[in-house]
């Protein structure tokens, strides 16, 4: 089916808090709208990576067609566009909305607004979509709809008396909410003559059909066998595939204006079909591309090696599969006199590269060691400005004329009585409060960070200091003018690259001392004793010693003993596997990320 | 394929599996003695047992039996005396064997040693483990420090000038002075052996459950230090982690496991391993006493038999050798893992490098820290 008629086409987004209920409020829509048998009803339809199920979130941007009979009569074709859900791909979410014309945003009642979907209902409103609340999980007991609808109109600004009341999980009040989107989501209107301009959503590559990429069609037509271009890249191709999900593939003759679906040409990656670019006719091309395209650039860095350097070539294979996928994933390869061969990995965030390592490791059998994450550093010399995203390439101390670090600007939403908290909490990582408002009983705060500092532990931090209800949302704002040094370890004398950090000058000595106390607490004793060092340049600020164990025997071993006794000695072999061998020190892996467990004076 | 120039030499192993009362630290196969023990049944199911096992040694003379548990001094000295009897009837024996059996003080008395001597039994192995009440009863053992004493004057007083007493260290609250106290008080009874092991808390023990206070690290190396001292002062000489002997009074069944010879093993759970032409093998017989006395003698009572790969002889060869002192031979490695010992040149290597053995044509043999940190040593192997 084709050529659907723009008054009948809803096009949609849900905005939701992790565990606000998203996934099971989008089975509900699939399921009322017959798109799927109950047999392929699949928990969560729409999360379809593991990690993406275990963790609950949405990394990759989908779609689902959905033909909806409405009560009055006719039926309407309703886009859902699912978004990401985390901080670490705001950028993402911005392109999905922005091919919508409207957006649920689903409150859990027992628990109000959270920062996340404070962010994404700005940008939403930024972009004019109509916003429709839905206090989901009403059947909770906790379950507070008056004080919710409250945030809700205190901190979006909305009207949200009339909101949706539903529970995703029984199903009550869902088919409201699908007549609520007919009667106020706006109809796409789009030229269906003018020039093609088509939004890539997100790309995806898949092993037997390559590269796929979820798009909008703003203006014209797209249909299969056409030449098309793409405006950012400037690059032509020719379009094999068109279709929708329903959520299964499925082939369309074309799609038009108003219209969401996917497209195939033949791209090889998806760093050549970017999220944000602008699909457009290369006989009739639209005179400019659709606004917003932005380059994505990591904030966060960290060095990733292959604990067995026999497995560099497998790392190097994995990455660049990875990569097929993920535009956002950068790497290059480098070298560590600790570690041997590995990559500089670039990450959007925390979580991004949590996901990444879990899946090198997961889906590649890959066994890694991560170093501690640091952010890329502006460095002024005498002659030029560099980029530095690895301590260990910080240029010498006297050739530095000025370090400069990124700021992030940080939105805090938190219930009124862990305000005290967060602000000693950001006030510990070098925050500027920049504006502090209250919301019935939630405050939002917004301050200037080091992103430093916030991708060390922060997010973790901000959770404990607020158990847990507090929320985070950030966007980059400059380079800063920081006062920050160089924080070396050295493992009984010899400098560890894989272990430099920068951190603030101010901090450096007490970094130091609890950096060395924490290695010596994740280092195992051993046959030897380890002195662990930190020190700036060179000069020794901390030393801590590993005491060599007194002995590492059996006592008793007799006859049969012999096989129990070896499966022991193979257990504790297997363990030492996972250690890096530096000399003759053996260090556990954690050892690397011991920075991370530093906690602040 | 592994290649053996000739078979290693051959002892059998008998394993009696209960005791009066199940030791909190125990992880042996040992189990309380509820009733009246079926001494007579469970003889018959050990005859049965090793003539099902025959068949594997045809020929093949046994040099050492070792009796142990469990408790095998809870048996009567008849019945104890029919069980070698009809040992002897079915093997080969050497023309001087060893013989041990374990005693446990408690559970002595003086006539019953002397029939177990009458028997045949020709060592006794004495589970003292301590001489301080205190630490006795820590320990969960029936006898007390009169007990213990008395114990080892029987074994003489029975005829046996040679006996062993095993000692632990490490115990529950224990003080260096303390550790020290016990050895010399064992010493003061002269035995020809001394068994000294750092108490260990092992998984499916009462101890795992709920771990004792044991002395720090640093304490416990220092009585072990300290007690070897005292032994070498007294004429006993460490040839193995645990084992310290006058000259001449090595326990030559236990250097048969450690030099990796041959034995079978019938009873109760217990475990053999059985060199022919087609390689290694260790096989064992079910754990439970129930089951073994139903099904002793008939290919039901096989708890498992395995085959050794080379991999598995060279790391098992190694986890026994390397206990010992004076390390082995270098030609022992062909003739009892039926390898070239070129086989493990890179891990002899390594561990040469590491300063954990030293290694020539005709020894190799485990240096000093080799020996403190065995099991550094050993994961090369495994």
């Amino acid at each position: 089916m084709s050529g659907w008629n723009q008054e009948r086409i809803r096009n949609f987004s849900i905005i939701a808090h992790i565990d606000h209920g998203k996934s099971t409020l989008a089975d509900r829509f699939i399921q009322l709208c017959g798109a799927l048998e109950a047999r392929e009803m699949q928990e969560q339809v729409l999360d379809s990576m593991d990690i993406e199920r275990e963790r609950g979130i949405t990394i990759k941007a989908q779609s689902v067609a959905l033909d909806y009979h409405a009560r009055d009569g006719k039926t309407y074709r309703l886009n859902m566009i699912d978004t990401p859900g985390h901080v670490d791909f705001s950028y993402e979410v911005s392109r999905s909305l922005t091919a919508c014309e409207g957006a649920l945003l689903v409150v859990d009642a027992s628990q109000g607004v959270q920062a996340q979907t404070v962010a994404n209902c700005y940008t939403a409103a930024e972009l004019n979509l109509e916003i429709l609340p839905v206090l989901n999980k009403i059947d909770l007991p906790s379950a507070d709809p008056a004080r919710a609808i409250q945030e809700i109109e205190d901190i979006i600004g909305i009207h949200a008396q009339d909101a949706a009341r539903a529970s995703a999980k029984t199903g009550v009040g869902v088919p409201e909410i699908l007549e609520a989107i007919v009667r106020h989501v706006p109809a796409p209107k789009g030229n269906a003559d003018a020039p093609l301009k088509a939004l890539i959503i997100d790309s995806w590559f898949d092993n037997y059909l390559g590269t796929v990429s979820l798009v909008r069609v703003m203006d014209g037509r797209l249909k299969p066998r056409e030449k098309i271009r793409l405006m950012a890249t400037g690059r032509d191709y020719v379009t094999e595939q068109i279709g929708i999900f329903t959520p299964k593939r499925k082939p369309v003759a074309e799609l038009g204006p108003g219209e969401v679906g996917y497209v195939m040409a033949g791209i090889k990656d998806v760093r050549s079909a970017r999220v944000g670019d602008t699909i457009t006719h290369v006989d009739r091309p639209a005179d400019k591309p659709l606004p917003g395209f932005k380059e994505i650039k990591p904030r966060v860095f960290a060095g990733l090696y292959p604990v067995e350097s026999s497995d560099y070539e497998t790392f190097r294979d994995a990455l660049s599969k990875l990569q097929l996928n993920d535009a956002s994933l950068h790497y290059e390869p480098e070298t560590s006199q600790a570690l041997g061969f590995g990559f500089r990995c670039g990450f959007l965030g925390m979580l991004h590269m949590e996901i990444i390592q879990e899946r090198l490791e997961r889906e590649y059998g890959l066994n890694l060691i991560t170093t501690a994450p640091t952010v890329v550093y502006e460095v002024a010399t005498a002659s030029e400005v560099l980029l530095v995203e690895n301590p260990a390439k910080m240029p010498d101390p006297s050739r530095i004329v000025e370090i400069r670090e990124p700021i992030i600007r940080a939105t805090i939403l938190a219930p009124q009585e862990y305000v005290g908290n967060v602000i000693g909490l950001c006030v510990e990582k070098r925050g500027i409060q920049k504006d502090m408002t209250y919301h019935g009983r939630q405050a939002m705060l917004v301050y200037e960070l080091p992103l430093a500092e916030v991708v060390l532990d922060f997010f973790d931090r901000l959770k404990s200091v607020s158990r847990g209800y507090a929320s985070l949302d950030y966007d980059f704002q400059e380079f800063r003018a920081a006062n920050v040094v160089k924080l070396d370890v050295l493992i009984n004398g010899d400098r560890v690259d894989a272990l430099s950090v920068i951190v603030h000058q101010e901090q450096s000595q007490y970094r130091g001392r609890e950096l060395a106390k924490k290695l010596r607490e994740l280092i195992p004793r051993q046959m030897f004793d380890v002195a662990i060092q930190a020190a700036i340049g060179s000069k020794i600020i901390a030393r801590e010693t590993v005491k060599a164990l007194r002995k590492n025997v059996t006592a008793k071993c007799y006859g049969g003993d012999a096989t129990r006794k070896r499966k022991l000695l193979e257990k504790q072999k297997e363990g030492k596997k996972r250690m890096k061998q530096l000399g003759t020190v053996e260090i556990p892996q954690e050892a690397f990320l011991a920075v991370l467990r530093v906690d602040e004076k | 394929m592994q290649n053996f120039a000739s078979l290693p030499p051959l002892s059998l192993y008998v394993h009696i599996p209960w005791c009066v009362r199940k030791c909190p630290y125990c992880d042996f196969n040992s189990h309380e003695a509820r009733g009246e023990i079926p001494e007579r049944e469970y003889v018959d199911a050990l005859l049965r047992d090793l003539e099902q096992d025959l068949p594997r040694v045809w020929g093949r003379i046994v040099h050492t039996i070792f009796i142990g548990g469990g408790t095998p001094s809870l048996f009567a000295h008849e019945t104890i005396d029919r069980l070698l009897s009809g040992i002897r009837a079915r093997l080969p024996l050497d023309q001087n064997p060893e013989i041990t059996l374990e005693a446990n003080p408690g559970t002595v008395e003086l006539e019953r040693f002397k029939g177990f001597r009458a028997a045949g039994v020709n060592r006794l192995s004495i589970g003292i483990q301590s001489f301080d009440e205190e630490k006795l009863k820590a320990l969960g053992r029936i006898h007390g420090r009169a007990e213990a004493l008395r114990a080892a004057e029987a074994a003489r007083a029975a005829g046996f000038d040679n006996f062993n007493l095993d000692l632990m260290f490490g115990l529950p609250g224990q003080t260096v002075e303390q550790a020290l106290t016990d050895i010399r008080t064992a010493i003061g009874l002269r035995p020809t052996h001394l068994s000294a092991y750092q108490l260990t808390i092992e998984p499916n023990t009462l101890f795992h459950v709920r771990p004792p206070a044991l002395p720090d690290d640093d304490s416990a190396w220092e009585m072990q230090s300290r007690l070897q001292v005292e032994l070498a002062a007294a004429g006993y000489r460490q040839y193995e982690v645990s084992a310290y002997a006058q000259p001449g009074y090595e326990c030559r069944h236990n250097m048969n496991y450690w030099k990796f010879g041959d034995y079978l093993g019938i009873g109760a759970g217990a475990h053999g391993k059985i060199t022919d032409a087609s390689g290694i093998a260790r096989l064992w017989k079910v754990k439970h006493p129930g089951e073994y006395l139903r099904t002793a003698g008939t290919a039901e009572s096989f708890g498992g038999e395995q085959k050794l790969s080379r991999h598995d002889a060279t790391a098992e060869f190694m986890l026994n050798a390397l206990r010992l002192t004076d390390g082995f031979p270098s030609p022992l490695f062909q003739e009892r893992a039926g390898l070239p010992i070129s086989a493990c040149e890179p891990e002899l290597a390594r561990a040469e490098t590491q300063g954990l053995i030293e290694w020539n044509a005709q020894t190799i043999r485990p240096t000093p820290q080799g020996r403190r940190f065995l099991n550094n040593l050993l994961e090369l192997f495994v």
